[in-house]
């Protein structure tokens, strides 16, 4: 199944290429590809509901302030979200609605979301990128 | 991409990739590293992320990579970077996200027998006083007033509020408190995340250990920071938790939108930076002083948690329970130092990401009590391998602006650890060896296993070959708590 990411070798961290149609699949796909990272949510129950709305001073720093404010609301709210519904996005601004739940056992913490050769690249079937996870 | 060939070798251990390699490099990149290590420098990013780090502007000398370098993000870990004060610019991804990441050594008035039958109860009771893992609540609660005056003060902090001692602050880097710290720089975010978590592990590579010191090397120095042979020590490994990741993560992304206005061109948007003398360089450094004191105070309340626990178990049973502080010092940082350059005394931003300062002797920032043979210099190896006490020298000032290794230095991606080491067999292979371990998961452990890492001793050979800093003790682990 495709699950728009996979995880490609860091010697320290953590990096996860992403891909998506569009810009919102993108930023979805890049938001489950870190959820992953830092939990198995094969048994996570969307039961909180969240909305996000952010802008940022270009795409890159826009995926940056997306996935972590996720982080961010995960660590308050100690849950981790599986579930994203991007309602607007453009190179500059994002609205979205995100549901999460609780996990028995994290995988990992992820301290950061980097900027460490980071580029949101035009592909033939939409863009990808490849995104840095400080651990 | 570099190659070998493009590389000069200098001295025995050190290798240099002249300036005019690529275009933007302001001065020569420094590799430091015997030929093995030199070698896993072209299996990743290192050199990649070490010739853009010679790009930035005011950069002086060299960029050096110490040899537990490996691939970060914007610099490589072990990088050592210093900037003219006046010209140069503060890159918050040549600090990292957990500023003042650090080391703290405690040492016990007990020796390895006395400690043996109560070395289970005493990892226990750690893993009761000193909170760790994802998400983890640190042992105090402080208002938002507090935690102003906190990041303020750093470890003065700490002994107001009894939680030090005075001489816990005199053996700790700066004194337990970088001066410029302004909490006005600093997102409410960041105070948010920063407030619950005062005295707090974290996960990740951090760790807390109940030591024996197994080999003196130089008896004399040894003796100066209180270590002898089978002596217990502890050692806490943890940094700014939350409040460090957001100071850095708020400044990596406000910072993108000025380097244009200063005319600054980047090669990875992680080296993002601001000139030391602006409103936006000097806006990092305050957000970033906040940062390490709170990492200073952090490892404090530890301190105090593993003495809590030293007493729990032991009181009644040993003749003197309670730790003294050998050192604190810092992984994970930048800060103003005055070098020689060219013959002339400069003023300098000295970024350490992954790289400990290890001043020699006679330097004022070193505490008198080891003023005369240098300051200790704290090296922890990979969990379940041994650790090293080092000193700084003469040497290291005049070679890597008082800089050496900081660690054993990764090898193996966490996802090829996860792949090849199983977290419950290693637990049981650390305690066949005797270690006690206390985690919080079993992936945690994997992916921390020393097999992922370089070799600390070969590391460690090779800075005191070099002579940016020397051997004195070496530790091996008896029990380790891992969030």
């Amino acid at each position: 199944m495709d699950e728009g990411f996979e995880e490609v070798e860091h010697t320290a961290d953590i990096a996860v290429r992403v891909w998506g149609r569009d810009l919102a699949e993108l930023f979805a796909n890049a938001a489950y590809g870190m959820a992953c990272q830092l939990a198995d949510v094969g048994d996570v129950k969307p039961t909180i509901e969240r909305s996000v709305e952010l802008e940022a001073y270009d795409a890159e720093t826009l995926l940056v302030a997306w996935l972590g404010e996720l982080l961010y609301l995960s660590e308050r709210d100690e849950c981790v979200f599986i579930d994203f519904d991007v309602s607007e996005i453009t190179l500059t601004r994002l609205r979205a609605i995100v549901r999460g739940g609780a996990v028995k056992e994290y995988r990992r913490h992820i301290k950061a979301v980097t900027f460490g050769g980071l580029e949101i690249r035009p592909t033939s079937r939409g863009y990808e990128t490849t995104i840095v996870f400080d651990v | 991409m570099a190659e070998k060939k493009d590389f000069r070798q200098v001295e025995k251990y050190i290798w240099e990739l002249p300036r005019d390699f690529r275009k933007d490099m302001r001065v020569p990149a420094r590799l430091f590293g015997d030929a093995e290590l030199f070698d896993a420098a072209f299996r990743d990013r290192t050199v990649e992320q070490l010739v853009n780090t010679a790009t930035l502007p005011g950069i002086v000398k060299y960029a050096m990579a110490m040899p537990d370098f490996h691939q970060g993000y914007g610099f490589p870990i072990g990088g050592v970077a210093a900037m003219r004060a006046d010209d140069g610019v503060i890159s918050p991804g040549g600090v990292g996200y957990d500023i003042n990441c650090g080391v703290r050594l405690l040492g016990a008035h007990l020796e390895r027998d006395e400690v043996a039958p109560y070395l289970e109860d005493l990892t226990v009771a750690l893993y009761r006083t000193c909170p760790s893992g994802v998400g983890g609540k640190g042992r105090e609660r402080v208002s938002e007033r507090e935690l102003d005056e906190l990041l303020v003060q750093g470890g003065k902090w700490a002994l107001k509020r009894g939680l030090a001692r005075q001489e816990d602050l005199a053996h700790t880097e700066e004194g337990g408190c970088l001066p410029g710290a302004d909490p006005g720089q600093v997102s409410p975010r960041a105070k948010e995340r920063g407030r619950p978590q005062v005295g707090s592990l974290g996960a990740g590579n951090h760790f807390l250990e109940i030591d024996v010191v197994e080999e003196i090397y130089e008896p004399n120095v040894a003796d100066a920071f209180g270590l002898w042979r089978d002596q217990i020590a502890v050692q806490i490994h943890c940094g700014s938790r939350g409040f460090g990741h957001q100071v850095c993560d708020d400044y990596v992304k406000s910072l993108q939108a000025v380097v244009h206005k200063y005319n600054i061109h980047l090669p990875d948007r992680e080296l993002v930076c601001a000139p030391l003398d602006s409103p936006e360089g000097r806006a990092y450094y305050g957000a970033m002083a906040c940062a390490v004191n709170y990492a200073f105070v952090n490892r404090q309340v530890l301190a105090m948690g593993v003495r809590e626990a030293f007493e729990q178990v032991l009181a009644g049973k040993v003749k003197n329970f309670d730790l003294y502080q050998v050192y604190d010092v810092c992984h994970n940082i930048a800060k103003f130092e005055e070098h020689e350059i060219d013959g002339r005394q400069a003023r300098l931003c000295v970024h350490r990401k992954g790289a400990t300062r290890a001043f020699g002797p006679g330097r004022e920032e070193v505490p008198i009590s080891y003023r005369g043979v240098g300051q200790p210099v704290l090296v922890p190896g990979s969990m379940g391998t041994e650790s090293y006490v080092l000193v700084g020298t003469q040497k290291a000032i005049d070679l890597t602006f008082g800089s050496t290794c900081h660690g054993a230095g990764r090898v193996m991606s966490r996802r090829r650890a996860l792949k090849e080491i199983h977290g419950a067999e290693l637990r049981r292979e650390l305690e066949a060896q005797g270690i006690v371990v206390r985690a919080g998961s079993n992936k945690g452990l994997a992916e921390e296993a020393p097999a992922a890492y370089k070799d600390v001793s070969r590391v460690v050979e090779v800075v005191h070959a070099l002579g940016i800093a020397r051997k004195v003790a070496r530790l091996r682990p008896l029990g380790v708590i891992k969030g």
